[in-house]
């Protein structure tokens, strides 16, 4: 009976607030008129003719795996992959300095931590492929220059992750620590670090994960890897050989990814 | 020995944390500060360590004026004076023995500490003081599977291991139940005796404030208004300290009261 009569007190109505809503529908339709129009108009229907075609001829094909060429195939997926993790070392050790750069409670002068914020979000703007080529540019095609390309993007965004853990740590040990006595570096080591760690090696598993994905990538422009041989074999309509890479993909990168999820869940 | 001539304290957003302070505290003194949140009791026990600086007149720590010290000289005032805190402030991830062996920082070397290449001597100083209180148990736990009582205990042998001559604890009961506040206090009242050291502890829990102080101090809005010894004190210089009639909240209750939701 009671919940029958039960009711929350009205919500507040503000015409400022629909009149706002109003517009922003408005807009929003506005918006998407304009490209669905621009699309139907432009867009080639005989695509849909060809698209069948093309599935039954490949399709099949990728599906039937050409397993002679699985030496090869493993060889340069353990390139991919070891690029992929001397990459994200190269990162996950960089990063840490610059992560306690970018941290707020780190860093006393607000200018000189913002420098740091803007170095890691500089870094991170950069493309994977575009410092590819200019890796493969400046020390030559091959593994070397996939490790550097890995390296220098995981570690703007791994900055940025591990400030965030270091802003987030309680300072009230710090404070303890200070009241001891102890120097800067010991309340480092005794302190900031046992709280961090674990989460740092955490975030930088994740980041392996992503940059196994990403090293898969890097040869289409030389840059060491599978990438190269998936460029060859689709300019060869080698479709048996492909199908054989692709899921030789993604059988290693779930084997990792369930490695390293049973191991982030155990550290934190 | 404790000296405070005329410390005054402004916070840079204009808050008066202590007014003209004028009060000597005495070797092996066990001296408890009462008042309100906000009179300015955490301000006046973070002054002796110089966690916050006074912006007015001298303080002096055995004999020395600690409100121009820094750096290395700062540190060296800190190794003797200990700190507890309300929260406790372990580090949660480390063990027991590693957390109260962190004690020993402003005694040891960078490098040593480190490396955790501890003197025997420090390591069985650990030790000894966690016996003290109790935790010899558990030195190999992490300090996040302790209850609140066993992790302010595991705090007390940390700053023990600091060998302070001076301790100061910062609502050292507040976040705990009953029966486990006056063992705490308990724990500080023994050392204190024990080992001589002048222990400054705020509270706003009066009946403990009179079961284990020597005196009372007591503060209002940054100033001292009360100051005598525990024998001297009435429900109504209670009244007079918080201006206001004594409330149920401002007692934490006996020992035995609780006693069932002991650990």
């Amino acid at each position: 009976m009671m919940n029958n009569e039960f009711k929350l007190p009205p919500k507040p109505k503000s015409n400022r607030k629909r009149v706002r809503n109003l517009i922003i529908a408005l807009i929003l339709v506005v918006i998407y008129y304009w490209a669905f129009s621009g699309v139907l108009s432009r867009i080639d229907w005989s695509f849909v003719n060809k698209l069948s075609d093309n599935l039954t001829r490949i399709v099949p094909r990728l599906a039937n795996p050409d397993w002679a060429e699985i030496g090869k195939v493993t060889e340069l997926i353990f390139e991919t992959v070891f690029i992929a993790y001397a990459g994200t070392l190269i990162a996950a050790v960089l990063a840490v300095p610059f992560g306690f750069w970018a941290a707020g409670n780190m860093v006393k002068s607000p200018i000189w931590n913002t420098f740091g914020k803007w170095f890691l979000i500089l870094d991170r703007t950069f493309p994977e492929l575009i410092l590819a080529i200019f890796f493969v540019i400046s020390v030559g095609p091959g593994a070397f220059a996939g490790v550097l390309t890995i390296g220098l993007t995981s570690f703007g965004m791994l900055g940025k992750l591990y400030a965030e853990v270091i802003e987030s740590i309680d300072m009230d040990v710090v404070e303890a620590m200070e009241a001891n006595g102890a120097n800067k570096v010991q309340i480092l080591f005794y302190a900031i670090f046992p709280q961090v760690l674990p989460e740092f090696l955490s975030f930088a598993l994740y980041r392996f994960e992503v940059d196994i994905r990403a090293s898969t990538v890097l040869g289409l422009v030389g840059a060491g890897g599978i990438g190269t041989l998936i460029v060859l074999t689709a300019a060869n309509r080698d479709w048996e050989q492909l199908g054989l890479i692709i899921i030789s993909i993604i059988v290693v990168v779930m084997i990792i990814d369930y490695i390293s999820t049973k191991i982030r869940k155990r550290l934190v | 020995m404790i000296t405070f001539n005329d410390v005054s304290l402004v916070y840079p957003n204009g808050t008066q944390g202590l007014k003209n302070i004028n009060v000597e505290i005495n070797e092996g003194e066990f001296v408890v500060i009462v008042g309100l949140s906000g009179a300015g009791k955490s301000t006046f026990i973070r002054s002796v360590n110089r966690m916050v600086t006074p912006t007015d007149g001298e303080l002096l720590v055995n004999g020395e004026n600690i409100i121009p010290k820094k750096g290395k000289e700062l540190r060296k005032l800190r190794t003797s004076v200990g700190m507890i805190f309300q929260n406790y402030n372990l580090v949660n991830r480390s063990s027991v023995i590693k957390n109260t062996i962190s004690g020993r920082l402003g005694h040891t070397g960078t490098i040593r500490s480190v490396f955790n290449l501890y003197p025997k001597a420090d390591k069985k100083l650990a030790f000894e003081n966690l016996k003290r209180v109790h935790m010899e148990e558990k030195i190999y736990n992490r300090a996040d599977e302790l209850s609140g009582g066993q992790q302010q205990r595991v705090s007390i042998a940390r700053v023990l291991t600091q060998e302070p001559s001076i301790i100061l604890a910062d609502e050292p009961v507040a976040s705990l139940d009953p029966p486990t506040s006056h063992q705490v206090m308990t724990y500080l009242r023994r050392v204190n005796k024990e080992d001589n050291i002048t222990t400054i502890v705020n509270l706003h829990f009066i009946d403990m404030a009179m079961e284990y102080a020597d005196r009372i101090i007591g503060m209002r809005d940054g100033e001292i208004v009360f100051d005598g010894l525990v024998n001297e004190v009435e429900e109504k210089t209670f009244e007079q300290i918080y201006n206001r009639p004594i409330r149920e909240e401002d007692l934490r209750g006996s020992e035995n009261d609780a006693s069932a939701s002991g650990e």
